[in-house]
């Protein structure tokens, strides 16, 4: 489809994305528009945000199919770099997380954990966890967002990954006790993923995060 | 007045920082591998030693010739190679104790960002310190800096030396590589690995110097490498940024010196509307300047050391250290 004739209004500037907002008959769409990146070589930058948006729309339509609360799909177009999806109505976890008491954030963490260990239990992996990618919505669900950076795996290695980025994203946006929000999100994972899965995976975060530099077992 | 004192890896340096933060004197000796070869951790502590006499004496002359007393010595405790560190914190421990003045042991990455803060005149910026040590997106928060990217394997140092060793161009590898990189013309596909805020670069790596081997064109090579290892580095900076919301972008570190990079996060601040602050590149690489300006702070929020106490501390992370007088005023 060409979204280039849709009227629409800016949303919000992501990192490599813009967002804006449309109406494409009974639906409110947000468009997903990748920007060229000054600072990269135009033909690095093409090639990436030509092979993101493909992928970012079939990683969305899976997680769809594996039962996770994600955005729907209304179509692509290749030409522009943008996907079309379903406008979400809610506010950005990392928004409000921090004005929850203890006992809503816990119960907001554990949730966004179902919706973590249903997507690894779909195979893919988001690539950018982090509370800014999380939408809340009125009646409290979240909706993971973002699939710039998914892709399909079943690697233990990856789903670390996933995990490591949001407890790293926690601890360093969050006022909250980082390793008590964790282990909400933890029981929430385990929900869905199973104990053998989430332990597996949990293994594997705490390692990456002794990959980081100079870091010494003392 | 107070004496710093840089011995972490292969720069010997010594330098005065009074107390309007101006930088009086910085003297610096750098070991230099031979062509094909990384550092050496005991030649490149020999070397330390050799010079060490030379330069603290030279850092702490005025112009006409008589010396200074520094009021404070400060020596860079780590992270580092643990033979370098060991000859910086010996010169630290016996000028403390001769001139019974108090020691303060810094980080050398901590004093990389102080250094640029402080000359660049940042606050309380999105920091980014790239060189052979470190390759970390940071923020402050609290009484510390997080870190919130970093490299999961190799630094982009580390990259950029590794690859000129493999190609026998001669120390230092980054610069070598850019002036081979402004010769390129063709992009060549390489790994590109950006996982959330952070990057992958040994895949690069080995995908490079098997290309090296095969023959490629060194130029276009040099030139693909830097623009997809710099391009990775920017895109999981303007990730953060966009997360964190500063309004400032701190660049520091030896590979700051870099016009490439400058001119990439300078970039990707610009689209952001955050102030750009890149470290000057006389004062981007190890000096003994960035180990004064920092332990000038860290004494006056309080820290000192006692001689029993003052290890070296070969692993060191970022996020482990007390750094209170962030922001700056």
């Amino acid at each position: 489809m060409d979204t280039s004739n849709l009227a629409s209004t800016l949303l919000h500037r992501g990192a490599e994305a813009d967002l804006s907002l449309a109406t494409l008959g009974p639906w409110r769409v947000v468009i997903k528009r990748r920007v060229k990146k000054k600072y990269r070589n135009p033909s690095l930058d093409e090639q990436i945000s030509h092979d993101r948006t493909i992928s970012e729309a079939s990683r969305i339509h899976e997680a769809k199919t594996g039962g996770a609360r994600v955005p729907s799909i209304v179509g692509i177009d290749m030409e522009n770099n943008a996907i079309v999806m379903t406008h979400l109505e809610g506010i950005v976890a990392r928004e409000c997380l921090d004005d929850m008491d203890s006992n809503e954030a816990r119960k907001l963490l554990r949730s966004i954990g179902e919706q973590i260990g249903l997507l690894h239990t779909a195979g893919i992996v988001h690539g950018d966890l982090t509370t800014s990618n999380v939408i809340v919505s009125p009646s409290g669900a979240p909706f993971i967002v973002d699939f710039g950076m998914s892709r399909r795996s079943v690697e233990a290695e990856d789903r670390g990954v996933d995990l490591h980025l949001l407890q790293r994203s926690i601890i360093a946006s969050h006022r909250q006790n980082p390793s008590s929000m964790m282990n909400s999100m933890n029981r929430g994972y385990e929900n869905t993923t199973g104990k053998k899965v989430a332990s597996s995976t949990w293994r594997k975060a705490r390692e990456i995060a002794r990959r980081g530099r100079y870091f010494a077992i003392r | 007045m107070c004496l710093g004192i840089e011995s972490t890896a292969h720069t010997f340096g010594a330098s005065l920082v009074d107390s309007d933060d101006r930088i009086v004197t910085n003297v610096n000796s750098t070991y230099r591998p031979p062509v094909g070869a990384g550092i050496h951790p005991r030649k490149a502590s020999e070397h330390l030693a050799t010079v060490a006499h030379s330069i603290v004496k030279t850092a702490l002359s005025t112009k006409d010739g008589s010396s200074i007393d520094p009021d404070v010595i400060a020596y860079a405790a780590g992270p580092g190679l643990g033979p370098c560190l060991r000859i910086g914190a010996t010169v630290g421990r016996a000028l403390s104790s001769f001139l019974k003045k108090p020691l303060v042991p810094v980080h050398h990455g901590v004093a990389h960002l102080d250094i640029a803060m402080s000359i660049a005149k940042a606050r309380d910026p999105l920091a980014v310190l790239v060189s052979g040590g470190h390759t970390s997106i940071l923020v402050h928060v609290g009484r510390r800096w997080r870190v919130y990217g970093e490299t999961q394997d190799i630094t982009l140092g580390n990259l950029l030396d590794m690859f000129a060793r493999e190609a026998k161009l001669p120390s230092p590898g980054g610069l070598s590589v850019s002036r081979q990189a402004m010769k390129g013309e063709n992009l060549i596909k390489l790994p590109y690995t950006v996982k959330g805020n952070d990057v992958a670069y040994s895949g690069l790596l080995t995908a490079a110097a098997t290309l090296l081997r095969r023959q490629g064109n060194l130029a276009d090579l040099c030139f693909s490498l830097q623009e997809t290892a710099f391009a990775m580095l920017s895109e999981a900076v303007e990730r953060s940024l966009v997360q964190t919301r500063r309004s400032e972008v701190l660049l520091a570190g030896g590979v700051a010196a870099s016009s490439r990079l400058r001119e990439m996060i300078g970039s990707v601040a610009e689209d952001h509307g955050a102030s750009f602050h890149p470290v000057p590149v006389e004062y981007s690489g190890d000096c003994g300047a960035q180990i004064a300006c920092s332990g000038r702070l860290a004494f006056n929020s309080g820290i000192t050391i006692s001689t029993s106490d003052s290890y070296v501390i070969p692993r060191w992370r970022m996020d482990e250290v007390d750094v209170p007088w962030i922001p700056r005023t």
